[in-house]
Formats: structure tokens, C-alpha cells, sequence
């Protein structure tokens, strides 16, 4: 028996007019999540943003399953708080610390 | 990793973003290289030439004459000959001409039009490539994005059963629509299409295309 759920480190890169705030970021990815899956699958991906640093570069945690809908709600990503953007995963990682290597 | 090509992008003067900068993100996505495709009515004449990135002109009309017309004009001119899709005389006066490489949305940019058998297999017969558009998906919500998604699922279907090629592109206006190989690919899972198509949709395909322009100059040359 597995005791972990088995999860999947999204390392991705904000391309934006200007600063994004990580909350306002948060809130654009939660609502396009919303938007494409609804909330049962939203509540499947077990979404988690664990990092996000002024450059543009953060770590989400989800699902390993639900990597390709993630990317997907993230390319569907338009604009946060009315300054457009374009977001682009990196590169993920099955650990943290891997995640952090590649950020 | 193959080589993706994104065909159809619209940069200055069309919009503010100069096409070295398209590239420069492009590039950094991962792209090979870029079609600026402007729309014909919005700009006249495009000479500015930069390795990997493919000058092409999109027909924007609304009357089939004067697509016939612009199609006769602009044909043999520029490498990639694009027709501005969506109205249902438009895509049908399109298909049936050989002298276009591809049919830009033809499900239009907010899922209006739509796609037939009879379409489909005229676009087989000539050689034009169907295009989804992936910007469509992005910029829409909710019931405009289910129309969408709706029509492009059905035209998937026809592409798959005629075997029509099939390509994707961002329909970039500023470097923020662009999007990563990848990214596209996962979007196209959300009208159902599997990897290996995507994959193929964003690079196999978009070369034939150029490379087939490319045949036809030198052939041009060789007479």
C-alpha cells in the first residue's frame, strides 16, 4: 500500500508586462482550473502553489496524473489583473528538491 | 525532439510587436521557426527577410470574388498563402483552391462556422491544411470556449476520417499568446486530439507545408 499520495512538481516561468503578484497569479490559475474542469476536477488535481519569487518563476505542486490538465489551465492563462501574460512550464520534476534544482 | 513550427502569428505592422521579438520568445520556447502571417487588409507590402522566420499574408475578405481576386494576386508572391476562415462561402471558395496552403480557423474565432464533409474533402483533394486555433481556446470562457472546443472536436473528427492535414498555431498577436510546444499540445487534449497528432499538427505538417513552397520556387527557378 501506498502511503503518500504521488505527486508531481510543475516548475513554471511567468512571462508578464508587468510584476505579478503571487496571489493575483494564484487566483488567475484557481480560476482557469474552474473553468476547464470544475470543481471536481479542480478538487482531483490537488493543486498547491509552493513557491513564487518576483522573477517569474514558481513550483506547483498537483497530482501526478493531472500534469497535462494543469498545463493545460495554465496555457489557458491570459492575463492576471489586467496585465496580459504567458506562462510556460520549465520542467517537472517528481521531488521538491529536483523541482528546485531545474528553478 | 522534433522541430515545431508555429505558421501563423501576426506581428508589425499589424500589431505592436516587432517579428524579431515573436522569434527571440519563439526560440526560447522551443520553436524552429515562425510564419508571420498578417492579415492582407491591414498591411500592404512586407520585404523585411530573417532566417527562420517565414513571411506569409492571410486573405481577410468577405466576398468569394475578391478572395479569387486577392488569392490571383498574391499567389506564387509569398511563401504561405493563408485564408482568413470562418464564414461558410469563404472556407468553401478556399478549400477548393489549390493555390492556398491553409485554412486559418475555419470554425471562425468565436466557433461560428463550421466545417463539412464536403470541405474536407476538398481539402484533402487540394493539399490545405485545416488549422486549429489555439488562441480561440485561450482568450474564451465558458460558453463561447464550449462552442469552440465543440466545433473543433467535430472538424477533428472529419480530419481524422478524410485524413486532411491538420496543424496548430497560436495566432499570436504580442509575445504573451505565444505558447510553448508543449503547452500546445496539451491544449488540443481538451478537444480530444491524442499526442501523436498534436505532435505531428506542430511539426511534421507545418514543415511539409513550407517545404512543399519551397519545391514549388525551385521548380519555378529550374524553368
Amino acid at each position: 500500500m501506498r502511503r503518500r499520495d504521488r505527486r508531481r512538481y510543475l516548475v513554471f516561468e511567468v512571462m508578464s508586462e508587468i510584476e505579478v503578484d503571487k496571489y493575483k497569479l494564484l487566483n488567475a490559475i484557481w480560476n482557469s482550473m474552474y473553468s476547464l474542469y470544475g470543481d471536481i476536477g479542480t478538487s482531483e488535481s490537488k493543486l498547491w502553489l509552493v513557491k513564487y519569487d518576483k522573477l517569474g518563476i514558481g513550483i506547483l505542486r498537483c497530482a501526478h496524473s493531472k500534469v497535462d490538465e494543469v498545463r493545460a489551465a495554465l496555457a489557458c492563462i491570459h492575463s492576471v489583473n489586467g496585465a496580459m501574460v504567458g506562462i510556460r512550464v520549465i520542467g517537472i520534476s517528481g521531488t521538491i528538491k529536483g523541482a528546485t534544482r531545474i528553478a | 525532439m522534433p522541430n515545431f513550427f508555429d505558421l501563423n502569428v501576426h506581428a508589425y505592422p499589424e500589431t505592436h510587436t516587432p517579428a524579431e521579438e515573436m522569434l527571440r520568445v519563439a526560440r526560447r520556447y522551443g520553436y524552429a521557426g515562425i510564419a508571420i502571417t498578417n492579415h492582407d487588409d491591414s498591411v500592404e507590402e512586407q520585404q523585411e527577410k530573417y532566417p527562420s522566420i517565414y513571411m506569409g499574408i492571410e486573405i481577410r475578405t468577405n466576398s468569394v470574388s475578391e478572395l479569387n481576386r486577392k488569392l490571383k494576386h498574391h499567389s506564387g508572391k509569398v511563401p504561405l498563402l493563408v485564408v482568413h476562415g470562418g464564414d461558410e462561402k469563404i472556407n468553401l471558395a478556399a478549400l477548393k483552391d489549390h493555390r492556398v496552403d491553409i485554412l486559418a480557423h475555419p470554425c471562425g474565432e468565436k466557433g461560428e462556422g463550421v466545417l463539412s464533409h464536403i470541405l474536407v474533402r476538398y481539402a484533402v483533394e487540394n493539399g490545405i491544411a485545416i488549422e486549429f486555433n489555439m488562441n480561440a481556446l485561450i482568450y474564451s470562457r465558458r460558453g463561447d470556449r464550449a462552442r469552440i472546443l465543440g466545433r473543433m472536436r467535430d472538424n477533428l473528427h472529419l480530419v481524422r476520417k478524410y485524413k486532411a492535414m491538420s496543424i496548430l498555431t497560436s495566432n499570436a498577436r504580442s509575445i504573451y499568446d505565444l505558447r510553448a510546444p508543449r503547452e500546445m499540445i496539451a491544449l488540443t487534449s481538451l478537444f480530444g486530439m491524442r499526442r501523436g497528432e498534436a505532435v505531428s499538427a506542430l511539426s511534421d505538417i507545418p514543415l511539409s507545408i513550407l517545404e512543399k513552397r519551397w519545391n514549388k520556387e525551385k521548380e519555378v527557378e529550374i524553368l
